[in-house]
């Protein structure tokens, strides 16, 4: 009976085209769309537009400029502009990303900087990450003008550089400048080197391939589930209700289906991410079956308490649109949730996408055993189980109303 | 030598169980008695029409005959057995008012579901897909999907469905709503065929004129009680020998004051109030000085004229409400 169920869902949905659609061909572009993104904000691919102007011409700030357009992360905008308040109003009209002003002498140490990064309120990382760059500038190609800001202090520290001194630092300072440090870490105060995980590819495009498998799993499992009510009201389970299957067969036979729907989309996810990103699946299979099994019983399971709890598909679709967002929003699907406030990063425990996120993660990235994901299993399994029992249950208290 | 003895002749016992019997069957919601110390039999073979307004306890009492509301006290047995017992509602055979069946699957695959989720093996549910494809005249559409049916062959497929296991008792809710008049008298067609096998068959129905033309005994469920029950024609003639019933069609609709005048004086309407009848012994001139009382109480009438009495009359008479008092 409850492969005669399942059959009946898999043939309305293979003549389904928009279902069909929906569930498998939508899941991987997104997945594609989400790694092209996120993987660029992540790596070197990201390149900002910086407007560049200066209020001083000297020899000093030619060789900054030169410096920041040859910055290979930075995109410096053709025209250089003659004021602070010209920077300011390409920034803010969207022209550029953030806003680059040399507005004195790099070379004299003062009480107002020399150089000003303007951010667009909206683009804050921006400003960021272009102060670092114009750091790693200053103390890469034009690292004399970095000591000949720093002298006058040091002199004053040590009660005054003898002539002799002050001479062979002006000697060393030339030379520095005749001859630029190569770009290169040796020396510097601070190193950072980047973790490779066990995959090819990097640690966001396989966290986004998680979060996406997870976020389409419910919104499928959400959709699929709301049948149940179609049932209902066609008189389908009025039917059912006095043969031999009653409403178990109907609620048990959408749950299988919609776990084995959820599985073959996530495999799908994966795929794309194995082709194109190198995330490397097969080498854990079987965890990664699990994982995916798990994640889609407890979507089944959440999709199926939902649609037995509401009187129409339209409550249906409402409650289940709310909970998915809300669920994607706060569970990492959306954004990572490592960016978030602490008390939300808490609350983000209770969505079944934070556990799924933190399983793929686990198996795919960190190289987790078995035992160190059983954590992540339960309550995915536990929210599968759940969510099957309270269908089952208020199908059956429904058909005595 | 004694004569050998002749065993005793023995006769197989004879079921003498009704189908369907429901006794002293109450049912009630909190305080409220839907269904109040029913009693109903049909048997084999027979055609029941389930006559009754709105909200009278149909859908209670087929709730209760399927098992899925447990009545306060009385009992519901299905050929001699409670309905208690999950194995006897698999005698029981549900057409909802709704089309119950999955649109994006033929025919075919339709009756094939119902068949394996009525517990059928593959080949039992063969055998009856093709049974039930000829007796509901199915077989030259089975490949098509219910989404391009037609209402009429969707109520077919709808019936079909329901009697896969072959039911003792087939249940149809409101049969042929939404269906034209051909595809009405072809399904009636169907159901009186399945009946020759000795199905029993109970229709809830508004359509007064299915009733009197199918059934082989109706009963009006009225405030959670069966009325009046019996063949059609003999409740008619019972309640309206040689009577005639008076057809006023209106041209517009009535003031509160000529609404209550007719009302007072016994007639019902239907249409929306657009058509009144009434029954009576009534003869040309008294159907003269109805229309010029009618004139004289301003209502326009559009026709006035005369016809049998049907199931119609009866069930207008059992459900008519006492006029209210004017408020002007």
């Amino acid at each position: 009976m409850i492969l005669a169920m399942l059959k009946v869902m898999a043939l309305s949905l293979i003549r389904d085209r928009g279902a069909l659609a929906m569930a498998f061909l939508l899941p991987p572009t997104i997945f594609v769309i989400f790694a092209a993104i996120f993987s660029g904000t992540s790596g070197d691919e990201l390149r900002l537009q910086v407007a560049y102007g200066s209020e001083i011409t000297s020899d000093t700030a030619s060789r900054f400029e030169t410096a920041i357009r040859n910055e290979p992360s930075l995109r410096v905008l053709a025209d250089s502009l003659a004021s602070e308040q010209a920077v300011r109003t390409a920034v803010a009209q969207g022209e550029a990303d953030v806003g680059l002003v040399l507005r004195g002498d790099l070379a004299l140490s003062g009480d107002v900087s020399p150089v000003l990064v303007i951010v667009d309120p909206g683009k804050l990382m921006g400003g960021a990450i272009v102060s670092g760059q114009v750091q790693r500038v200053l103390s890469g190609s034009l690292a004399d003008i970095g000591v000949a800001r720093m002298a006058p202090s040091i002199e004053s520290l040590v009660g005054g550089f003898t002539p002799q001194q002050s001479a062979q630092l002006a000697a060393a300072i030339d030379q520095m400048a005749a001859e630029p440090a190569a770009e290169t870490e040796s020396g510097a105060v601070v190193a950072s080197e980047t973790l490779q995980g066990r995959s090819g590819s990097g640690a966001t495009v396989t966290y986004y391939a998680g979060a996406v498998a997870i976020l389409f799993l419910l919104f499928s499992a959400m959709q699929g589930a709301a049948t149940l009510i179609e049932e209902r009201n066609s008189g389908i389970v009025d039917r059912l209700a006095v043969g031999p299957a009653g409403t178990d067969v109907v609620v048990i036979g959408k749950f299988l289906f919609l776990t084995l729907q959820g599985t073959l989309q996530v495999a799908l996810i994966f795929v794309v991410a194995a082709f194109a990103y190198q995330v490397d699946v097969v080498g854990v299979l079987p965890v990664w079956l699990l994982i995916t099994v798990l994640s889609a019983s407890a979507a089944a399971g959440l999709g199926l308490a939902v649609a037995s709890a509401c009187r129409t598909k339209q409550q249906a679709q409402t409650v289940s649109t709310f909970a998915v967002l809300v669920f994607s929003a706060i569970g990492g699907s959306m954004v990572p949730r490592f960016m978030m406030p602490p008390w939300l990063q808490d609350i983000g425990w209770y969505t079944p996408n934070a556990w799924a996120i933190e399983a793929y993660q686990g198996v795919l990235w960190r190289d987790e055993t078995l035992t160190n994901l059983t954590a992540s299993f339960l309550p995915l399994a536990g929210l599968g189980v759940l969510g099957v029992l309270v269908a089952v249950l208020v199908s059956r208290w429904r058909l005595r109303l | 030598m004694t004569p050998k003895q002749t065993p005793p002749i023995a006769l197989p016992e004879v079921d003498d169980h009704p189908v369907l019997d429901i006794a002293q069957l109450t049912v009630s919601y909190g305080h409220r008695q839907v269904l109040k110390q029913l009693d109903l039999r049909i048997e084999a073979g027979a055609i029941y029409g389930l006559l009754g307004p709105n909200g009278a306890g149909k859908t209670t009492l087929i709730r209760t005959i399927c098992g899925r509301i447990v009545p306060t006290s009385g009992s519901v047995s299905i050929e001699g057995l409670s309905n208690r017992k999950k194995s006897t509602l698999r005698r029981i055979g549900l057409v909802p008012q709704e089309i119950g069946l999955y649109s994006h699957l033929t025919v075919r695959e339709n009756l094939q579901a119902f068949g394996r989720l009525s517990g059928m093996s593959a080949a039992e549910t063969r055998d009856a897909v093709k049974w039930a494809e000829d007796v509901t005249r199915l077989s030259e559409r089975h490949g098509e999907r219910l989404d391009i049916l037609s209402g009429g062959w969707k109520r077919r497929v709808n019936i079909a469905a329901a009697i896969l296991h072959r039911p003792a008792l087939l249940i149809l809710d409101e049969p042929t709503v939404g269906v034209d008049v051909d595809a009405r008298n072809e399904l009636h067609e169907v159901i009186r065929d399945l009946t020759h096998s000795g199905m029993a068959v109970l229709i809830a129905t508004h359509d007064l004129d299915q009733a009197e033309t199918i059934c082989s005994s109706v009963g009006f469920l009225i405030d959670g009680t069966i009325g009046p029950a019996g063949p059609p024609q003999a409740l008619i003639d019972a309640e309206f020998a040689g009577g005639t019933v008076v057809i006023i069609e209106l041209r517009r609709s009535l003031t509160a004051l000529q609404r209550s005048a007719l009302l007072k004086a016994g007639f019902s309407a239907s249409n929306g109030e657009m058509t009144w009848s009434i029954f009576g012994d009534v003869g040309d001139a008294v159907s003269t000085a109805l229309s010029a009382q009618l004139d004289r109480l301003g209502i326009s009438a559009r026709e006035i004229r005369h016809r049998k009495p049907g199931l119609d009359t009866l069930f207008l008479q059992l459900t008519r409400k006492p006029a209210p008092e004017p408020t002007s």
